[in-house]
């Protein structure tokens, strides 16, 4: 996908003045926020079965190659053929050869944030193949020619009024807004896609060492007909979705739903297992899995591995204070939020996204709703951190911290510093104390007032009254 | 029975922009029975630095209060972030750094935000300040996430009579300050302080506390330009000590 | 230098001197982790969850009542009397019950599919099916009704230990595992659940025994 992160702060400005778009976003609290607390309680030993995923995924990650060897062989005894990519350009040219390969021409798709990493869509319409959306947030997405704003509900953003505009141009049916009419309507559309079509794409929640196994997690069925139904079957997923047992999976499925949608588990859960069997009437043929570096593996073996740990949930940017008033179209890429604010700089380069780790006040909420204890502002910090070693912050903002720094450690200037500026503010903030204006910070002073200091430094008065 | 020495560490906010919450510090801490020393050549904790990705920076200052503090029994702020910075991430700063992370940690383990070090150490019994009138409350995001700050405030609170505390909705979501954040991503930072005015006015409180200064003048900014002239906007520190909520 | 190989070297490169752990090995031990406290009575702990998830209920004594117990279901809802099933269900008495059924895969115009199911897994009111010859996927996803049989004695506490009743009774995984919790369902637009999805619109699990 076309990175456009370099536009966030634009782009936020923009999203906060869309009233249409933060009426949506309150959707996120009742459902999301209060969804996920109230399936949390429901496990007494929360806190334990979040410290077994995560040391799950840590296991994996620091051993990430022998596991993916694992999986390899058994995907493969069982008639899988398993393939690797490094980029996003070689995802797009492996399916793109499957689809010549066995003569397809017609792909039903369920979701697959990876393939938006790659614009798989694109490229394969671009070799004249005809690609469906089947997720009905995807779907909507296809119709709308829009990027997703969530990882897990992709058109958090619309309105039923916005998405029944969309299918009375597009279906040529009357406009409905009533909701279960337009899934209704949704299924009619899509399902002689699903009979039709001969090639079906994938994601992969997880990918199970133990069995070769894919594993999705749906709730429309659209994942279990896509799966199911074409002859050929192409799931795509990141290196570090391996997990190692079927024990391991059920451990993560306990948390992943409930972090993300707030159920116990999703409606669907399909673990997928080598080709059609002899005899059987519905199966795929073929079956490729195509496992996607990507930027990943660099990660390892650095202060941002535990990133790795993610299992796209979505739980962090559904309580992230900053995401729930700017959406996700912000953030400029495929992820946004927290785990987007440390994913796109690290996989799209730094200097591409400059503002995301910056736009975040360390409130430290993602962390502490993350289902595997992913440290998200300690990572962000780090990039900040790189940001600052690569030289790629503003000269004013490196002077500005460089001058503080400098009296913070020499008391005497620091003393003097303070105790001007605490008078002069004072003194030219008028009988109203405090500033309408103030330069160097029109930041804050654009939507709220600068209290005045008091006028005397506590170093000051202190010492004036207690002199030692 | 030996005083406890606390070193009072008022932070470079409550320095430059409201001595009264110092002081008010410094009032709690006496009334506790502690024996409170005030390091002279105390500035900044290091945490605009350390957030902003200037690590060497953050270090140098850290080593400062390292040595500043060296003989005091604890070290107590009126600041969660403050209290987060050396009780979580100094120890964090120094991981690889073996001659000094051990006093570091020693650092980090005497360190205390206010409230909790009145409620759970020095054990305050007696309120000093007066106050009478209704508040609500603001939980501040380092001292709720990384120093556990939320029942303690409560818990002082409610010792005193004439004190109506009405709680807002969602309290414990971020204000929008975070630091130069509120600068730097204004817009997103005003909004995230509109929204916890619209949480504030929907109590009907008299005044909003919290136990950040940041925080509180974050929030009383977007009050104030919100034309709201008469919620005051108090350190928990302020009420706790205070001539009704007023400490010199 | 193949994908396969940059990427295995560059992970390889990033363990280090550490050693790798014996994964065959660490995978051979099958440990589980916490499972959340469960009530001992898994037929009702599974009904309250499957109801819960919207899945409706049923309890049979013994199989031959089935075909009743679902004439009367689709009755009440005004439901064609029609629809295919697994092989192994097409011997119980259909006719009698006024029902057509036929043996087969599901095809995109079938309105109502009956299954029987692997396993019950109590902790979340959820299906097991196992794909298979005499057992099509289709029957359980394409029609707008599911009818899932599942008997009293087959439904077990946790997903472990459904995995390990997997593993006693057939050895390797099936082609696919499906595991099903009520119909399916969307929340995309503006959040709001609605059944009915591109899978089944209503789910009856009849409990037999």
């Amino acid at each position: 996908m076309q990175v456009t992160a370099m536009h966030f702060k634009r782009k936020a400005g923009e999203n906060l003045r869309n009233e249409k778009l933060q009426k949506a976003l309150e959707k996120l609290q009742t459902k999301f926020v209060d969804g996920r607390a109230a399936a949390i309680a429901e496990l007494p030993n929360f806190e334990e079965i979040r410290d077994a995923a995560t040391d799950i995924r840590d296991k994996v990650i620091r051993n990430l190659d022998r596991y993916l060897l694992r999986f390899e062989q058994e995907a493969t005894a069982r008639g899988a053929v398993v393939h690797w990519a490094e980029t996003a350009d070689e995802v797009n040219r492996i399916v793109v050869e499957i689809a010549h390969q066995h003569g397809l021409h017609k792909v039903v798709k369920s979701k697959s944030m990876v393939s938006e990493e790659c614009g798989l869509n694109d490229a394969l319409e671009s070799q004249g193949l005809d690609v469906l959306e089947t997720d009905l947030g995807e779907y909507i997405l296809q119709l709308a020619h829009e990027p997703p704003s969530h990882i897990v509900a992709p058109v958090v953003h619309k309105s039923k009024e916005e998405i029944a505009d969309l299918f009375e141009e597009k279906h040529q049916r009357p406009r409905t807004t009533q909701i279960a009419e337009l899934c209704r309507e949704a299924r009619e559309v899509l399902r002689p896609g699903f009979l039709s079509a001969d090639l079906g794409i994938s994601g992969a929640n997880f990918i199970i060492a133990e069995t070769g196994s894919v594993l999705i997690v749906t709730n429309e069925g659209n994942g279990r007909l896509a799966t199911t139904l074409p002859r050929v079957h192409v799931a795509i997923t990141g290196i570090e979705k391996v997990v190692p047992t079927l024990e391991d999976v059920s451990t993560l499925l306990r948390l992943l739903p409930r972090s993300a949608t707030g159920q116990s588990i999703t409606n669907y859960v399909s673990v997928l297992t080598g080709t059609k069997e002899r005899g059987e009437s519905d199966g795929p043929e073929h079956f490729h899995i195509i496992l996607l570096d990507n930027g990943r593996s660099k990660l390892l073996g650095t202060e941002l591995q535990p990133m790795l740990r993610c299992i796209r949930c979505g739980a962090c940017m559904n309580h992230c204070p900053v995401y729930q008033n700017i959406g996700g179209h912000a953030y400029g890429w495929v992820y946004p939020g927290p785990m987007g604010s440390v994913l796109t700089p690290s996989f799209v380069g730094l200097e591409n996204a400059l503002d995301l780790p910056n736009a975040s006040t360390f409130c430290g909420e993602c962390a502490v709703v993350c289902p595997v204890k992913i440290p998200l502002p300690d990572l962000l910090r780090h990039l900040r951190t790189r940001q600052v070693e690569r030289q790629l912050r503003p000269w004013q903002e490196r002077a500005a911290l460089r001058l503080w720094a400098w009296m913070a450690q020499r008391p005497a200037v620091y003393a003097l510093g303070t105790r001007l500026a605490a008078r002069l503010l004072r003194v030219f903030s008028g009988s109203a104390k405090r500033f309408h204006y103030l330069p160097g910070v029109t930041g804050w002073t654009s939507g709220r007032d600068m209290p005045a200091p008091a006028g005397r430094t506590f170093r000051d008065l202190y010492q004036s009254r207690r002199p030692s | 029975m030996t005083r406890m020495r606390v070193g009072l560490f008022v932070t470079c906010l409550v320095d430059l922009m409201r001595p009264s919450i110092g002081f008010a510090a410094l009032r709690l801490l006496e009334a506790a029975g502690c024996e409170v020393v005030v390091p002279p050549a105390q500035t900044c904790c290091g945490q605009p630095g350390y957030n902003s990705g200037d690590q060497k920076a953050a270090k140098a200052l850290a080593l400062k209060v390292l040595q500043e503090f060296d003989g005091c029994d604890y070290v107590v702020l009126p600041s969660g972030s403050c209290a987060g910075m050396i009780r979580v991430h100094y120890p964090a700063l120094f991981k690889d750094d073996p001659v000094v992370i051990e006093s570091i940690k020693r650092l980090s383990a005497r360190t205390y935000e206010l409230t909790d070090f009145l409620v759970n150490v020095a054990k305050l019994q007696n309120i000093p300040g007066n106050y009478s009138g209704s508040l609500t409350y603001h939980d501040s995001c380092s001292g709720l996430r990384e120093m556990g700050v939320q029942a303690q405030p409560r818990a002082l609170l409610a010792r005193m009579p004439d004190v109506k505390l009405t709680e807002m909705r969602e309290s414990t979501t971020c204000c929008g300050f975070g630091g130069t954040f509120s600068v730097k991503f204004g817009e997103i930072s005003t909004r995230m302080a509109d929204n916890k005015c619209e949480h504030i006015a929907q109590t009907g409180a008299g005044a909003i506390v919290a136990g950040d200064l940041g925080c509180l003048m974050n929030i009383e900014g977007r009050l104030r330009r919100r034309g709201d002239l008469d919620t005051r906007v108090l350190h928990i520190a302020e009420v706790l000590a205070g001539d009704n909520g007023t400490c010199k | 230098m193949s994908a396969r190989e940059n990427i295995l070297a560059r992970i390889g490169k990033a363990r280090g001197p550490a050693a790798a752990v014996d994964v065959d090995l660490a995978i051979r031990r099958h440990q589980r982790g916490p499972i959340p406290p469960l009530e001992n009575d898994l037929v009702k702990l599974f009904s309250e969850r499957a109801i819960k998830l919207a899945s409706d209920l049923a309890q049979a004594g013994t199989v031959a009542e089935v075909p009743n117990l679902i004439a009367r279901y689709l009755r009440e809802r005004d439901l064609p009397m029609k629809g295919v099933c697994w092989p192994a269900m097409a011997p119980l008495d259909w006719r009698g019950a006024g029902i057509e059924i036929e043996a087969r895969a599901a095809r995109g115009d079938d309105l109502v599919g009956v299954t029987g199911a692997f396993l019950g897994i109590a902790e979340t009111g959820t299906l097991m099916l196992l794909s298979g010859a005499q057992t099509p996927a289709t029957v359980s996803l394409l029609p707008e009704t599911h009818i899932a049989v599942v008997e009293a004695g087959r439904i077990v506490a946790t997903m472990e230990q459904a995995w390990d009743r997997l593993r006693v009774e057939r050895g390797a995984l099936p082609r696919a595992v499906n595991f099903i919790s009520g119909p399916s369902r969307t929340a995309d637009i503006e959040q709001t659940v609605t059944l009915g999805a591109h899978g089944p619109y209503r789910v009856l699990i009849i409990i037999v025994g």
